[in-house]
């Protein structure tokens, strides 16, 4: 089963192509905020160097965010109309999941924390189940202190990933059971988009093209400061 | 304070949930029964059928997603356009992070609407287009990022169009026998300029807004007057009932090339302050002729400079009754031809970005796959 997968919703473009849950090739470009520039020739070029053609994919898998807005919009636009064109089903993921499943093996609760700009960040908690990680609680948006004083009264060991660790690392520092995972784990994995979505897609729990959504937790800025009407 | 999924209710953190379920709980686990239904009932795709050399067009860069296929740049064999007017409304005006919102869950239907009514199928087509700029950024992201998408799946070219650059265009999806030197007012909520095009592809800005746009000028003014958004239509239909020189409202820049709204909307203000118990239709009707007769003059002038005989009109305020009027008149008293093309010509839609496409693939080729947007694209 081919699946191609993109995740788009931090600084980091990432494609891959996967057969049968394993990465057969991956592209990843961070920073420059250069979605829309970089997507469809990173996706051309994993494509060509894989031999794969577009028409022989199974399906689209896309990490849905939380994340910046913008980003997240080119890669969940490009998964939909592409898998809408190819007749193909879409596989959604979250992106704080692919920022948790690479720690799958850790004994200790895992937090994956995004940067979500204005001093907040989107995260949310993991445990390691049997065959991966069982999410607790909500995929979530607040203060980083808020998170930061939630982790310490839980007092339980953590590890945190994440660009919203790298981002808030000094305030992180004063959480006493706490570890930061490390540059390798700041980046939602597109290697586990390919397992995690070819698992999904072998089970069939596929989205058509036109009910994905991307996951923004957050309103517009225009409708969070909407009190009353003018 | 921390804001989870389950707290932002209403219908879109309902839908997003929805969408998520299945990926929501377990991020991975040993296979279970299904707890979702495979997809495909809901799933529309693109229908077969048809020949010809065809673009598909799609424009994002404000509040109306669109999506067009139109042949040999002149032929439109299908235009939709889903306007979020409502959803805009209560915000008095275009909130860019709702229009992006919007435009990511209409694109896909939006689209395979287009391809539908023409009867044309993705690989039957010679170029997929997209507005690239001027807009908003995010807005103009979903439209160049579907278009790409559909570029490498059928193996197509991608066109990267310039909004302005199109709207000129549109006149040649009414009258394809149009003959270059134009002079062209494009006069909308986003942009108020006089463009001359010598020929295709070649174009010279004469004149355009130092302040507000000639739309936006209308929605502030209709705000003032309590009529409510999108302010254009509203004044129009209330000036009729008026007196358009009931009220010396000040024509801005008199002999030069560029255009100035605020003067006006501030002299407006000031009379409502002042008059409160006013006719109000005589206040919208003297403001629309004081907003026409300088969008006139200064097209008229281009057109002297260039010697232009057509006059042309593009923009959403190209729909206002009186501007046509005055432009036929003036036309006719100075044996020029007016081309005006229909409302949802003038408004922004997808055909005109097509149409546009197909001239410029011919020019320049196709726009590479690495390129962006341009927010602040001037022609
Ligand atoms: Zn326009």
């Amino acid at each position: 089963m081919l699946v191609l997968a993109m995740d788009t919703a931090t600084p980091q473009v990432a494609v891959a192509i996967g057969d049968s849950g394993a990465v057969r090739g991956e592209v990843r470009v961070v920073g420059g905020r250069r979605h829309a520039e970089q997507l469809a020739p990173a996706i051309q070029y994993v494509c060509a160097q894989t031999g794969v053609r577009l028409d022989q994919l199974a399906a689209i898998a896309v990490g849905v965010g939380p994340g910046l807005f913008t980003g997240l919009r080119v890669g969940v636009t490009t998964a939909k109309v592409m898998a809408q064109a190819l007749r193909i089903p879409v596989v959604t993921v979250p992106t704080l999941d692919l920022v948790a499943y690479p720690l799958r093996h850790t004994r200790r609760m895992v937090v994956a924390v995004i940067d979500a700009r204005r001093k907040e960040v989107f995260h949310a908690r993991y445990r390691s189940v049997p065959g991966g990680l069982q999410r607790e609680g909500e995929y979530a948006v607040g203060p980083v202190g808020d998170l930061i004083a939630d982790l310490e009264a839980g007092g339980e060991e953590v590890l945190l990933a994440g660009d919203g660790v790298a981002r808030y690392r000094s305030k992180l520092a004063d959480l006493e059971r706490a570890e930061e995972a490390g540059p390798a784990f700041d980046m939602p994995s597109v290697g586990a988009l390919i397992e995690l979505a070819t698992a999904r897609a072998e089970r069939e729990e596929f989205t058509t093209p036109w009910e994905v959504h991307p996951l923004y937790l957050r309103e517009s800025d225009a409708e969070l400061h909407w009190a009353t009407p003018r | 304070m921390t804001r989870g999924a389950r707290s932002d209710e209403g219908a879109e953190g309902a839908r997003q949930r929805a969408s998520a379920r299945g990926a929501a709980d377990r991020v991975a686990v040993p296979p279970e029964p299904h707890e979702t239904e495979p997809a495909e009932s809901t799933m529309r795709w693109f229908p077969p059928r048809s020949e010809g050399a065809n673009v598909l067009g799609i424009e994002t860069s404000c509040d109306e997603t669109a999506a067009a296929v139109v042949g040999n740049g002149t032929d439109v064999l299908s235009s939709v356009v889903s306007s979020q007017v409502d959803l805009h409304a209560r915000f008095g005006g275009v909130v860019p992070e709702i229009a992006s919102r919007a435009h990511v869950d209409l694109i896909g239907p939006v689209v395979a609407d287009a391809l539908g009514e023409a009867g044309v199928e993705l690989p039957e087509l010679t170029a997929v287009a997209a507005c690239h700029g001027p807009g908003l950024a995010g807005a103009l992201l979903v439209g160049v990022s579907a278009a790409k998408a559909l570029a490498l799946v059928a193996d197509l070219p991608y066109v990267g169009v310039n909004h302005l650059e199109a709207h000129c265009y549109a006149a040649w999806l009414e009258e394809p026998d149009l003959t270059p030197p134009l002079a062209v007012l494009v006069a909308s909520g986003g942009h108020t300029l006089v463009v001359v095009m010598e020929d295709h592809g070649k174009y010279r800005v004469v004149g355009q807004t130092v302040d507000d746009a000639a739309g936006e000028a209308f929605d502030k003014v209709a705000r003032h007057l309590g009529l409510g958004y999108p302010g254009g239509p509203l004044i129009d239909a209330l000036a009729r009932d008026g007196e358009p020189d009931a009220i010396a409202f000040p024509r801005a820049m008199p002999g030069e090339p560029d255009f100035s709204f605020s003067g006006l909307k501030t002299a407006v203000v000031q009379h409502i302050r002042k008059h409160p118990d006013g006719n109000v239709a005589d206040v919208a009707a003297s403001f629309q002729a004081a907003v026409v007769d300088q969008l006139v003059d200064k097209l008229v002038r281009a057109a002297d400079e260039a010697g232009a005989s057509t006059l042309v009109l593009g923009g959403g305020v190209a729909a206002n009754s009186r501007l046509r009027a005055r432009v036929e008149e003036v036309a006719a008293a100075t044996g020029r031809r007016a081309f005006l093309p229909p409302r949802d010509l003038c408004t922004d839609n997808a055909a005109m970005i097509a149409a546009a496409a197909w001239w410029r693939l011919q020019a320049d080729g196709p726009t590479p796959l690495d390129a962006g947007v341009a927010p602040s694209l001037s022609l």
